[in-house]
């Protein structure tokens, strides 16, 4: 849309006189956006106010070049802010709201309000604490050139905007119900995630980062060094089940606490018949609108902890909420929470009841490639490696190959099966559903309508085995949601039953289903 | 086994597409196969063998059988077998509804799109491919899963490709996902 077109009214118009059809005038961004412009000089100033603490505030040379470098490069991001800040202005027209920016080059970027698909508010802990907000509306077009981000307004103002966004991109409002809320009960759930373990290490290495960055080289350290020194050789059976449930418990905690930061005043509800949104985070708080329209179905997570739990989380399978990245951290609708809430909330989110899932199973080839998959890739390799080092070196590497092979196996073969036991597809409604993955278990219903494309993908292998792996296009999501290790005799049939008319030109009654009918 | 036996009267399988590649486009894999991977393959070998012959030769004995094995063998079977199961693999049709593409040779893939759905129709032609008089058809959808590709068609017959899908789906009204 044409950013002159406000332009028709005669300049000593006053703006007052024809509400209708004066132009609006450009708004900037809040002031305050300076200051959070700056922040980020916090973490070199803090690491060297660190140096000086540790030095007993006596620095060197190398320490006085780095802080007169840091203040140049303070001075010129203070500098650059102030001329972004004044040169950037937005304004919401009849039909279109723009964004005129630029340090050297001057843009403006216009996006029609009918084709605003969704208005977030993110605000980071900086940003909270002065109050501001940061909102962006997109198109859903995918890529950035479909989004316009305001960084940073006001609270008050972005909330208004975002509603009138909203309001005028042709939403209607209606008293949907709450689908779901923050509950403390949750919070259980929470050590069942990655993090729990992942975040231990995760930790570890960013204050292993820290210290090297300032010098420090813990184990000189004196109690770390005697703690070792104490503990690290003499007793090993106690050590290491102790370390291991130290580090359960830090990652526990540090999940707990994680999960409680992003999750607090969590609210999914349908803010009208038209826009589901997503609201939580205590020190960030994030929010996603996302437009009915957009919405092609619903991913149930069970990752392995979690699903031994009996929890799952829910995302939305929507399009235009940004690339990979984005999408998986924005298209989370439930946090890890009970099954059952999970299943509410999918069927709360799709508008109609899918209930438990019940799916076909996969022909037992695919059984079989999962078994010989882990034991070919997972147990095999380390095995052989022992083996052949122990035949050239030691009998005690032979002892371990063999200790190996008899603790992995079986531990292959269960994750085996639990990945066929995994498989399925499946037609409810209008929705299709595909089910895969041991470690990360997804349930996906995918809207049949919302289907591009087919694809059918096979190996040598695979097409000896008569299982093909067939894959449903969206523009939404990840793109593409895989039935994986289906009959090679149903695929096309399924494919064609779920998409009425995509594939029907191009089938043909199979030759071994006329040769030998019932097999 | 039981849930598959009742679809199995009526069970419809997917036929291969109508049209075939051009018979020029085996000349161009070959050439490809030759440029990226065969050809550095056996030079690398040729310039190791030759190394060693000049300058260690004893060497030779061991070198020689692993360099068959790694660099050699592998380079003579791909181009070989490449070209020839492309050619047999990839075909392309139009229908009435949908786009439909078969390629790869050792994976295989067969991509259907509806013209419905079909976003842009790209042409392109590679040095390579220009010399040989091939180009390569890509119609994408709003899916990054959903791009169908046409390789190794000739130049006439891509340009009617590109004009008849660009018809078609003009032609078809879009549906749901345009606005």
């Amino acid at each position: 849309m044409s950013e002159q077109q406000p332009e028709q009214q005669p300049e000593q118009w006053p703006a007052q006189a024809a509400p209708a059809q004066a132009p609006e005038p450009w708004r900037t961004l809040d002031p305050r956006t300076i200051a959070v412009h700056c922040t980020w000089m916090g973490a070199p100033l803090g690491s060297l106010a660190l140096t000086a603490l540790a030095t007993g505030g006596r620095l060197d040379t190398r320490a006085w070049i780095t802080l007169a470098v840091i203040a140049v490069v303070f001075a010129g991001i203070a500098a650059s802010g102030v001329v972004t800040w004044r040169r950037t202005r937005y304004r919401v027209t009849a039909d279109a709201v723009e964004l005129r920016t630029g340090l050297l080059t001057r843009s403006v970027r216009a996006i029609p309000l009918h084709r605003v698909r969704n208005v977030d508010i993110t605000a980071n802990a900086v940003q909270r604490v002065l109050g501001l907000a940061v909102l962006r509306a997109g198109t859903g077009g995918g890529g950035r050139g479909g989004e316009i981000s305001l960084e940073a307004l006001a609270r008050p103002e972005a909330v208004r905007l975002r509603a009138e966004l909203l309001a005028r991109a042709g939403a209607r409002r209606a008293d949907d119900p709450v689908l779901a809320g923050a509950d403390l009960r949750r919070l259980r759930y929470a050590p069942l995630t990655f993090w729990a373990v992942g975040g231990v290490f995760a930790a570890a290495g960013g204050v292993w980062r820290i210290l090297d960055g300032i010098g420090i080289e813990p184990w000189r350290i004196g109690i770390v060094r005697r703690a070792f020194d104490d503990f690290g050789h003499s007793f090993l059976w106690v050590t290491v089940p102790l370390a291991l449930l130290a580090i359960t418990v830090l990652g526990a905690v540090g999940a707990v606490a994680l999960y409680a930061e992003e999750w607090w005043d969590y609210r999914l509800e349908w803010t009208d018949a038209a826009t589901l949104r997503v609201r939580h985070g205590l020190f960030t708080t994030r929010s996603v609108s996302i437009e009915r329209a957009r919405l092609r179905g619903v991913t149930l997570r069970e990752p392995l902890l979690l699903r031994a739990g009996g929890g799952a989380s829910v995302r939305a399978v929507a399009g235009g909420l940004g690339n990979t990245e984005e999408n998986r951290r924005r298209s989370v609708v439930l946090p890890p929470a009970s099954y059952a809430e999970a299943l509410r909330v999918c069927d709360g989110v799709l508008g109609e009841p899918l209930g438990a899932p019940e799916l076909t199973p996969h022909p037992r080839a695919a059984l079989r490639r999962r078994l010989v998959r882990a034991l070919a890739w997972c147990v095999l390799p380390p095995a052989v490696v022992l083996a052949v080092l122990g035949a050239l070196l030691t009998p005690v590497l032979l002892y371990c190959a063999a200790g190996w092979v008899l603790l992995a196996a079986p531990v292959a073969y269960g994750l085996g099966r639990d990945a066929y036991r995994g498989l399925g597809h499946g037609l409810r409604g209008r929705f299709l559903l595909v089910r895969s993955g041991t470690f990360g278990r997804e349930t996906t219903a995918l809207d049949r309508s919302a289907v591009l494309a087919w694809t059918f993908t096979d190996s040598p292998f695979s097409r000896r085995a008569g299982v093909v792996t067939a894959t449903a296009a969206v523009a939404a999501g990840e793109g593409g949601y895989r039935i994986r290790d289906m009959s090679a005799d149903t695929a096309a049939g399924f494919a064609e039953a779920a998409t009425p008319g995509m594939l029907a030109e191009f089938l043909e009654p199979s030759r071994s289903a006329v040769n030998d009918g019932p097999s | 086994m039981a849930g598959h036996r009742r679809s199995a009267q009526t069970q419809l399988m997917l036929r291969p597409p109508r049209n075939g590649v051009d018979p020029r486009a085996r000349r161009w894999w070959t050439v490809q196969a030759l440029l990226t991977v065969s050809g550095p393959l056996l030079l690398v070998a040729v310039a190791l063998l030759v190394n060693s012959l000049l300058f260690f030769p004893g060497a030779l004995p061991w070198l020689a059988p692993l360099l068959l094995v790694t660099c050699v063998l592998p380079a003579v079977a791909y181009v070989l077998a490449m070209p020839r199961l492309r050619c047999r693999i990839h075909a392309w049709e139009v229908g009435e509804a949908a786009v439909y593409a078969a390629g790869g040779w050792l994976l295989r893939k067969r991509r259907i799109a509806p013209l419905s759905r079909v976003q842009t129709v790209d042409t392109v032609r590679g040095p390579l491919q220009s010399r040989f008089g091939l180009a390569t058809v890509t119609v994408t959808t709003a899916s990054t899963a959903g791009d169908v590709r046409i390789a190794g068609v000739s130049d006439e017959d891509a340009e009617w490709l590109a004009t008849r899908i660009a018809d078609a789906a003009r032609l078809v009204p879009a549906d749901g996902d345009a606005a």
